[in-house]
């Protein structure tokens, strides 16, 4: 089932929202690269030092007089923190849906799909001056907590993707899944290096990029006065006169962003606001297989 | 500068609409929110400086638009700015275009062409509200069409016309250019001169044409002059005249022309080339030198038997007409650099010379000196001598003339054959001599000699001591006669100076023949000694005396060899004096034509016909026949004309050359003071294309000027 922003739109509600996206997305089984607690038996390990001595197998001493250490296969939860911004450049919207609306909808559509599979979702709702973080919990019914958290964000004030980062890398205990809901138009020039700077971290980086199909094309003909969504900025301009210019300077923004996302080993996903979200989510799952 | 139609000049306030636009448009611009403000902002730093430009660009250029078309309509034109004088009120108009030769001068246009745009301009510039009619002024009389305000059929007028080969009288083209205003009931009259203003076309000394209102008062009309000259010297070199006599003393059919050449310049000419053409063919070159405003001869000379270039195409042995033509080095007026004239060149004669006395010593043959003066280097006769009886077997058909020296009566079939030969255009000379009996000679050629002979008078002996003073000599000849012509001063002493002995008498002037008989010398007792007559076609000459040395020392003068030369010619009718004909383009032709030629046109160099009608009144002219007279005219165009009879038989002999009157090469022009003292200074303005108040009109570069810049406004929009 492919779901367009028209449709959504029409959906009241993010639960409702989330949920006619999970239908139409199919949930992908994941293995955790962590070795731990298990009870189905892996393999054996020579002794070395540092091992458990816990887990030193002594029926293997016995018979070959070696130290052997037991190993397990077990499944582990997932963590993954999905980080949206509510600056008010995301409340921008010319399809029915705002960037914020279609953002909170997919980080919901993840969250819920994690929380099936038993893994730990939460949610980050970031802006200047705001930080409004649910941390990740496993439990069926955290997921409406996350959800109720989407559904009250609102977009106001001015981008900070900087100071976002700096807490997620504080707050966030382990590796975990970042998953970044945001149009980047962060006036700090670093911004976006911050986000990608958690992956060094080790945590699993991915980046939804959100635009909507007016800033792609620019389809405006006649003079206007453009208002600033994030502070009180107005400006008039003859759109016919610079649109050449703004269509090359936005191409050069997502190339960049686009690229710097690949340079950093972390996963880029483009979203225009009126396509289907599920066949944007179906994208990003296909592409990362088995690591969720 | 100055504006045919003021009005439209309204219409640049138009220009003042970019800046209104620009001051005073406050149209809200819609409010959009926008979350790319960033990049909006970012776009229209970049491109700040471009748009500026790009918006001043458009505001110039819709400025110019919106400037030049209303300019344009309004028909500006930097100049004098009075070709229309509106000041006076409506004027009615007669345009006089000069069609005179100085027209056709050109220094890479032709004047003529000007001088059709500026009169065309002149009536555009008219308003429509004034009537107006133009007058084309030929050397023909012309009346104006009536005034109209239709300008179709006077441009058509002014298209047709074409530029002539003479002066015209511009005065009498002016006082019919008034009278065709007269008719007018606006108050304001005015007449364009289309002119180059030459002296020869236009006389000051006569007084400035003043028309008639209806109520009977005197008007002076407005003259506007649109000088096609623009101001400039018309320099020009002409020939003015051409002289052709025939030059014996170059042989046989040779001619030499005399060409006058006519500086009209201040300026002196040197080593202007002249070229002979004979039939077209280039035959010689020559150079002249002219001093300003002089003049100056030279002469070249043709043998029109000059094997090189073929016997046939010139004329040469078979005689004929040619057309000879002068050609100067072509200027600016090259119409009067050529003249023509159309010659009758004499053909190669034969004579049989019947040897009456034949003797072996030469000094004592009657037809030695004959024989020797009809050969001689340059004579058109070839004389074949023969003694009288092998004589009378000739078919003298073969012959032009037949020479009798001192021969017996011939018999009667050989008398018939010659009075045969004669009437059917044959040339008979006959000298008398012992062995002549004049009895005899009346008996059988009574009807061929000019008179009849009567007895031999003898002055004295030849032999006789007192021979020389006691001799006969000629008292009288008849110079204006062809054959005696070139006898004049010392000639003629040397043709008076010859000594007679012994001669024939003839009877008195009372016989039939008489009439017809012309005594061309005589002697001092009144005898004659030439007698010329016209038998049918043919004619007779008599010489009373001896060609040798028994009667008379005519042959050893030197005026023998020419006289005999010019006898056998006259005989042939190569002598005649053809009467050279002067026509002039422009006027009338007058021919002579021979019995029983009846010419019927005159065919021009360009293939226009002339036709020719009889003129009933003229009276007989020439010797021995009734002739009648044609005329035709006006001659269209200078060069050699062809005449041609009802048939389209070409008649050689009466073709003829045009020539245009030297007066109106002369290309000296008033100037407008001249023009202005002799008008009246109210009553002269210069318009036109004629000098330094020239107008130039301006709307069609301001009409490009506006489609540039729409162009160019379209491409920064698209931009």
């Amino acid at each position: 089932m492919l779901l367009d922003a028209a449709t959504l739109s029409r959906l009241s509600g993010l639960k409702l929202r989330a949920r006619a996206v999970v239908e139409g997305v199919l949930s992908g089984l994941h293995k955790s690269p962590h070795q731990g607690q298990s009870v189905e038996f892996a393999e054996h390990k020579e002794y070395a030092p540092g091992d458990e001595l816990r887990h030193l197998d002594w029926k293997a001493f016995g018979k070959f007089d070696k130290y052997y250490v037991k190993r397990f296969e077990h499944e582990t939860n997932l963590r993954a923190v999905m980080v949206v911004d509510t600056s008010g450049s995301m409340g921008f919207g010319t399809t029915g849906l705002s960037k914020l609306d279609v953002g909170r909808v997919m980080a919901a559509t993840l969250s819920h799909l994690l929380v099936r599979q038993q893994d730990a979702a939460g949610v980050a709702l970031v802006a200047q001056g705001r930080f409004a973080e649910i941390p990740p919990r496993a439990a069926a019914t955290h997921l409406s907590v996350v959800l109720d958290a989407l559904e009250s964000a609102k977009p106001a004030g001015l981008t900070d993707l900087s100071g976002a980062a700096d807490t997620l890398a504080e707050k966030l205990p382990r590796r975990s899944l970042v998953c970044v809901f945001s149009d980047f138009f962060d006036e700090k020039q670093d911004a976006l290096k911050k986000v990608l700077a958690l992956r060094s971290r080790k945590h699993d980086v991915a980046v939804f990029h959100l635009v909507d199909p007016a800033e792609l094309s620019f389809p405006y003909e006649d003079p206007t006065l453009f208002l600033s969504m994030e502070d009180e900025r107005r400006l008039e301009v003859n759109p016919r006169e610079i649109k050449e210019s703004y269509l090359e300077e936005f191409r050069k923004f997502l190339e960049a962003t686009k690229d710097a996302c690949r340079a950093a080993d972390c996963d880029y996903e483009l979203v225009r606001t009126d396509e289907p979200l599920d066949q944007a989510l179906l994208r990003f799952l296909a592409r990362r297989g088995g690591r969720m | 500068m100055s504006f045919a139609q003021p009005l439209f000049l309204i219409g640049t306030l138009a220009a003042l609409i970019p800046l209104l636009v620009h001051l005073f448009d406050r149209r809200r611009p819609r409010e959009v929110p926008f979350a790319a403000l960033d990049f909006v902002l970012r776009s229209q730093k970049r491109t700040a400086s471009r748009l500026r430009l790009k918006r001043l660009l458009l505001y110039i250029l819709r400025t110019l638009i919106l400037l030049a078309v209303p300019l344009a309509l309004a028909r500006p034109s930097f100049g004098s700015g009075d070709t229309v004088d509106t000041r006076r009120g409506l004027a009615a108009t007669t345009v006089v275009l000069d069609t005179s030769l100085a027209l056709r001068w050109s220094d890479g246009t032709r004047l003529f062409d000007l001088a059709k745009d500026e009169a065309k301009s002149a009536l555009r510039d008219l308003s429509p509200e004034e009537p107006a009619t133009v007058l084309v002024c030929t050397r023909a009389a012309q009346i104006a069409a009536p005034l109209g305000f239709e300008r179709t059929r006077l441009i058509a007028a002014i298209d047709d016309a074409q530029p002539g080969f003479g002066s015209v009288d511009l005065n009498q083209c002016l006082e019919q250019a008034t009278r065709a205003l007269d008719d007018s009931p606006l108050p304001n009259r005015r007449i364009v001169l289309v002119s180059a203003l030459t002296q020869s076309a236009l006389r000051l000394e006569a007084p400035p044409p003043v028309g008639t209102t209806a109520k009977g008062e005197k008007l002076k009309p407005e003259f506007v002059v649109r000088d096609v000259a623009k101001g400039k010297t018309l320099g020009n070199r002409a020939l003015i005249d051409v002289h052709a006599e025939a030059a014996p003393q170059l042989g046989p059919r040779a001619w030499q022309f005399t060409f006058t050449v006519r500086n009209f310049a201040a300026e002196a000419v040197r080593d202007v080339e002249l070229r002979l053409e004979v039939n077209g063919d280039v035959v010689q070159k020559g150079f002249v030198d002219v001093a300003a405003d002089g003049t100056a001869q030279k002469t070249l000379a043709w043998r029109f038997d000059a094997k090189p270039l073929g016997a046939t195409r010139q004329g040469g042995e078979t005689g004929g007409a040619a057309t000879v033509t002068g050609r100067l080095e072509a200027d600016a007026l090259a119409d009067d650099d050529a003249r023509s004239v159309v010659l009758s060149v004499p053909r190669a004669l034969t004579a049989l010379v019947v040897n009456g006395a034949p003797s072996s010593q030469k000094y004592r043959d009657e037809a030695f000196f004959t024989d020797a003066a009809l050969s001689a280097t340059g004579s058109p006769v070839r004389a074949v001598v023969r003694d009288a009886d092998a004589a009378w077997r000739e078919k003298l058909a073969d012959y032009d003339v037949v020479v009798l020296l001192n021969v017996e009566a011939p018999p009667a079939e050989a008398a018939r054959g010659l009075r045969e030969f004669v009437e059917a255009g044959g040339g008979l000379f006959i000298s008398v001599g012992d062995r002549v009996d004049p009895d005899a000679w009346n008996l059988a050629m009574a009807d061929v000699l000019p008179r009849k002979l009567r007895v031999v008078k003898t002055a004295v002996e030849p032999n006789a001591p007192d021979a020389a003073t006691r001799a006969a000599r000629l008292t009288q000849v008849s110079l204006n006669h062809p054959v005696l012509a070139p006898f004049t001063g010392r000639a003629r002493e040397g043709l008076l100076s010859t000594r007679f002995f012994r001669y024939a008498l003839f009877e008195g002037d009372g016989t039939a023949n008489a009439a017809q008989t012309e005594v061309l010398g005589t002697m001092d007792d009144g005898a004659p000694v030439f007698l010329a007559s016209r038998r049918g076609k043919g004619r007779v000459f008599v010489f009373a005396s001896t060609v040798d040395r028994d009667w008379c020392d005519l042959a050893i003068r030197t005026s023998f060899l020419p006289l005999m030369q010019r006898i056998a010619a006259w005989l042939t009718g190569t002598l005649d004096e053809r009467e050279e004909v002067k026509a002039e383009v422009g006027g009338q032709v007058l021919l002579t034509p021979e019995p029983g030629q009846s010419p019927a046109w005159a065919r021009a160099p360009s293939g226009a016909e002339v036709a020719l009608t009889a003129l009933p009144d003229q009276q007989p002219r020439q010797l021995g026949g009734q002739t009648q007279q044609f005329g035709g005219g006006p001659l269209p165009e200078p060069g050699a004309y062809v005449v041609v009879d009802a048939q389209g038989t070409v008649l050689p002999k009466l073709g003829f050359a045009a020539a245009i009157d030297p007066g109106a090469s002369n290309l000296s022009r008033h100037s407008l003071d001249a023009l202005t003292d002799w008008a009246g200074e109210d009553s002269v303005r210069v318009a036109g294309g004629g000098g330094p108040q020239s107008q130039t009109p301006m709307w069609t570069w301001l009409l490009t000027i506006a489609v540039l810049a729409f162009f160019f406004e379209g491409v920064l929009l698209r931009r």
